[in-house]
């Protein structure tokens, strides 16, 4: 029997792997952290000890990772990073680097699994170092037990946002701002869901008790629209302004920090998915997603989907999809197995809730107005707002990716999935139109997925 | 823009340097192209201009007066488009290699091209990082770069400035005549009349000559191009394989590969040159870009770490007998063709201008145009292509 | 819970680390938050997404340039310095 290939060892590819090896098929797990848990069960190594505190639920990240572990018919290849992905006559070729070694896997079958990132928003001063993400100050924390500084703002929207301010609390940080972008009474536009996941309410009431202990306000309606840094370069303070439903700015003071952890929710990261071939969509948040069917399977046959990447939706989806892709990726290498009713119940119930939470948190384009001439727009190729507006102005770009050709906004080595979005966002407020779905998934697609060094490409067959 | 005096139908670089030439010879001119600025070829091209890679033909005449031409559009537009004299290094390492080099370089000296023949040693002094088993090789100080989505895109904002007209995002559908001659073309939304329209759709030449009734076989070659992850200078001319040459004239349909490398402004590392006959199919072939990258560290061996951070294809339009058309239509008055440049669309397009608008406004050419005329094609209306 | 610490160099300092941690993560400890300098604009960055995916953290460890330092584990005896532009 062929092994059933899954890519990502995050909450989605953890249950797709145990699924399908409860199945009876034969699992080959692929990821490119050194330890399985994925983004969201971040663990630190032994000698760091476990970041207990951190995370809410470890106790079934530790279930699903020793389950993995313990099942010899798992085999797991951690360490390794998909370079490039492609699709032929119903064969799947992954192209995978560990410790500097190519290795080829063809697959008639595979989960993809790879999860998201945080999304940023452009701001003056984005790039002085001490701004950073939300996930990336909850994993240095989680994972390596480092504190980012001592008088951290967090902002931006969404309800990450709780979970990482209380892990700052709880690692002996002070937590000078914590900001919400939106009003405070969004999630009532969706109450029966909200009654549904008592549970998620009792996460939350978790971290607002952490919070609140700290005596940290949350304030709602407000952002950090702009960061200042000193002498050094690294951040010295930022802005935090009042703002409208429409994120513009009402009222701005001025505060002291040395970490700002700034995210708007999160990006799905479909590379793989797209270079592969499968069809893509956007999501109500704007965002780029793999399109599925009930039984998680992509556009192509054979390849099947879980977790962030077919819509952002949290971990507990993100597992109740993993196990149906892990049941049907097992019943295309031909184990008797059904999704039973109850998989398809559960995936239901957690796809309402992140439907409820995506309406409670949009991202508003008065974000545009936060900019000024000299606000980078691409990070890694240093191009500015007027770069962008000129290319726009005066060389006569008409959609994003011309104006990414004339700019080299996205050609850096993060390849557009920082600046992506923003860019597709920018270049249709410029020229007075709507975002094209065109335009977005065509800001996702790398083919090339991970920049490898030309030694090894060369080596390769 | 009412009653254009020409419409030119394409944005890219050729297109682009045609309404530029038109516009200063006077004309009222209409661009108009189904897509944005250089959202064909031009849009994964390398920026290439050079005198280096062309036997002594009516070719390299206009790729040495295209050269020139550039310099000066770069000064008459006011540059932007990272136009650079770096020069091209041609290496041989076979031994019938070095000789048809040296042969060549002999017959383009004659034609007035700087040549400057280098030893091992000469050769690692402009180029430090080459490989030791390169011990012959020609210096071209007439090659040169430029960016070519800027370029196309800054000429056309000249274009514009000098009371050109440029519509994007509108397809051509019918080219229309009347006893013989064009009268103007009609895209989706509008008909636009003139008694001159230009065909500098490039790849999809064919396509727009078959919508009058006429006949040019252009066809698609493909090509990917390496892009590295931001290096130090580590190459600092265009050096390619003397094979190249060859590879371009080849009719072989199956893939023509020859290591051609340059550094960019922004610290890329541009790797190349493919070629294969497989139509207009856009999917990754990593067999391809292996073997660049292989061809490209036995130059430079120490490539070898640095990382590839994307790869980019693009489909060269190339009649058969891999010279462009520039001229005429052999049947329809006014209507002209400028298109089918295989790889050399960016060095040539200048001069392709120059020619064509020469030919349209009756003044006098700088070189006799004939070996390009569409004439030359074997006319057979409706033709598949 | 045992606490190995390792011992490598940043800009020619010595920085402690504990095994297991990134790079990044022990820079950021010992109060380190600038990696490296852009190459148009030679503007300071740091530590930005932390997972791997924004390429901003980039040092070079041994010599070898381009190197996330988010990702790396800290070794015993490494080097690590800053990246200037795009050089190693």
């Amino acid at each position: 029997m062929h092994n059933v290939v899954i890519v990502g060892a995050g909450p989605a590819g953890l249950s797709a792997a145990i699924a399908a090896a409860a199945a009876g098929a034969p699992v080959l797990l692929i990821d490119n952290n050194p330890r399985l848990g994925g983004q969201y069960w971040r663990l630190a190594s032994d000698a760091v000890g476990e970041q207990g505190g951190q995370h809410y639920d470890l106790a079934t990240g530790l279930m699903l990772i020793n389950a993995v572990k313990a099942r010899k018919e798992i085999t797991v290849l951690s360490g390794a990073q998909i370079w490039s992905a492609t699709h032929k006559d119903g064969i799947n070729t992954l192209r995978v680097i560990q410790n500097g070694v190519e290795k080829i896997i063809n697959t008639a079958n595979l989960v993809l699994c790879t999860g998201a990132y945080d999304r940023t928003l452009p701001f003056p001063g984005w790039d002085i170092p001490g701004v950073m993400t939300p996930g990336g100050l909850q994993s240095l924390l989680k994972g390596h037990g480092v504190l980012a500084g001592k008088r951290v703002v967090v902002a931006g929207s969404g309800p990450f946002l709780l979970p990482v301010a209380a892990g700052v609390i709880k690692a002996g940080g002070e937590v000078v701002e914590l900001l919400e972008a939106n009003k405070s009474n969004r999630w009532l536009l969706s109450p029966f869901v909200m009654l549904e996941n008592i549970a998620k309410l009792k996460e939350a009431f978790y971290y607002i008790k952490t919070i609140s202990q700290a005596k940290v306000r949350d304030r709602f309606s407000s952002a950090v629209v702009a960061a200042y840094k000193n002498s050094e370069g690294i951040l010295e303070s930022v802005d935090v302004a009042k703002i409208s439903r429409n994120f513009k700015i009402k009222k701005v003071r001025n505060v002291k920090c040395d970490v700002a952890a700034v995210g708007w929710g999160f990006t799905a990261d479909t590379s793989i998915a797209g270079a592969l071939g499968c069809s893509q969509i956007v999501a109500k948040d704007g965002g780029v997603v793999v399109k599925t069917d009930e039984n998680q399977q992509s556009s192509i046959a054979g390849i099947f989907v879980a977790g962030e990447i077919t819509g952002i939706g949290g971990a507990e989806l993100s597992m109740a999809e993993g196990v149906i892709a892990g049941i049907s990726a097992a019943q295309f290498v031909g184990c008797k197995v059904e999704v039973l009713k109850a998989h398809r119940k559960r995936r239901a119930k957690k796809q309402r809730f992140a439907d409820a939470l995506i309406k409670s948190y949009p991202v508003k384009a008065g974000w545009i107005t936060w900019l000024n001439e000299q606000t980078l727009i691409c990070r890694c190729e240093e191009v500015s707002t007027q770069d962008l507006k000129q290319a726009i102005s005066e060389l006569g770009a008409t959609d994003s990716r011309t104006a990414k050709l004339l700019t080299r906004c996205g050609m850096g080595l993060c390849q557009g999935r920082i600046c992506g979005r923003s860019v597709v966002d920018l270049v249709a407020s410029e020229l007075n139109i709507s975002p094209t779905d065109t335009d977005r998934i065509s800001a996702a697609n790398r083919p090339i997925i991970s920049p490898i060094p030309l030694g090894v490409l060369a080596a390769g067959e | 823009m009412k009653n254009p005096d020409a419409i030119v139908i394409g944005a890219g670089v050729v297109g682009a340097c045609t309404a530029l030439s038109l516009v200063n010879a006077g004309l009222k001119v209409l661009v108009l192209d189904r897509g944005a600025v250089a959202s064909g070829t031009t849009g994964a091209g390398e920026g290439n201009i050079l005198v280096s890679d062309k036997e002594p033909s009516p070719e390299l005449t206009l790729a040495l007066r295209s050269r020139d031409a550039w310099f000066e559009l770069n000064t008459d537009i006011g540059g932007g488009f990272e136009l650079e004299p770096k020069g091209g290094v041609v290496i041989s390492r076979t031994s019938t290699g070095i000789a048809n080099l040296k042969k060549l370089s002999n017959q383009q000296a004659g034609c007035g091209i700087e040549v400057v023949e280098l030893d091992a040693k000469g050769v690692k002094e402009i180029e430090p990082h080459l490989s030791n088993t390169v011990e012959y090789a020609v210096l071209y100080p007439q090659d040169a770069q430029c960016q070519p989505m800027l370029a196309a895109a800054q000429i056309m904002r000249a274009v514009k400035r000098r009371g050109g007209a440029f519509i994007q995002g509108e397809n051509v559908k019918s080219i229309n005549t009347k006893s013989r001659k064009v009268v103007g073309v009609t895209t989706e939304k509008k008909t636009y009349g003139s008694p001159i329209v230009v065909n500098a759709t490039g790849t999809w030449a064919g396509e727009i000559a078959q919508l009058a009734g006429s006949y040019l076989p252009i066809m698609p070659r493909r090509g990917f191009i390496l892009v590295t992850a931001p290096a130090p200078k580590i190459v600092h001319h265009k050096v390619y394989d003397a094979d190249y040459v060859a590879n371009v004239a080849s009719s072989d349909a199956d893939l023509q590969s020859s290591a051609v490398v340059e550094g960019t402004e922004s610290g890329n590392i541009l790797i190349g040159a493919s070629r294969e006959r497989v139509g207009f199919k856009s999917d990754l072939d990593v067999a391809v870009l292996r073997q660049l990258a292989r061809q490209a560290i036995s130059l430079f061996p120490i490539l070898a770490t640095i990382p590839l951070l994307r790869a980019y294809r693009g489909f060269r339009p190339y009649a058969p007998d891999h010279l462009p058309v520039i001229g005429e239509d052999a049947n329809l008055l006014g209507l002209w063709h400028a298109a089918g440049h295989e790889g050399a669309g960016i060095g040539l397009a200048p001069a392709t201008g120059e020619l064509i608008t020469a030919q349209i406004t009756g003044g006098k050419t700088f070189m006799d145009p004939t070996a390009f005329s569409p004439k030359r094609f074997k006319q057979e209306s409706n033709v598949a292509i | 819970m045992s606490q190995s610490n390792l011992e490598f160099t940043f800009e020619g300092q010595k920085i402690t680390a504990i095994s297991g941690q990134s790079v990044g993560a022990a820079l950021l400890a010992a109060n380190q938050r600038i990696l490296r300098k852009t190459r148009f604009n030679e503007n300071e960055r740091g530590l930005f997404c932390g997972i791997g995916v924004c390429f901003d953290c980039l040092v070079v460890v041994d010599g070898v340039g381009n190197q996330r330092a988010c990702l790396i584990e800290v070794k015993s005896g490494m080097r690590v310095q800053r990246q200037v532009g795009s050089d190693a």
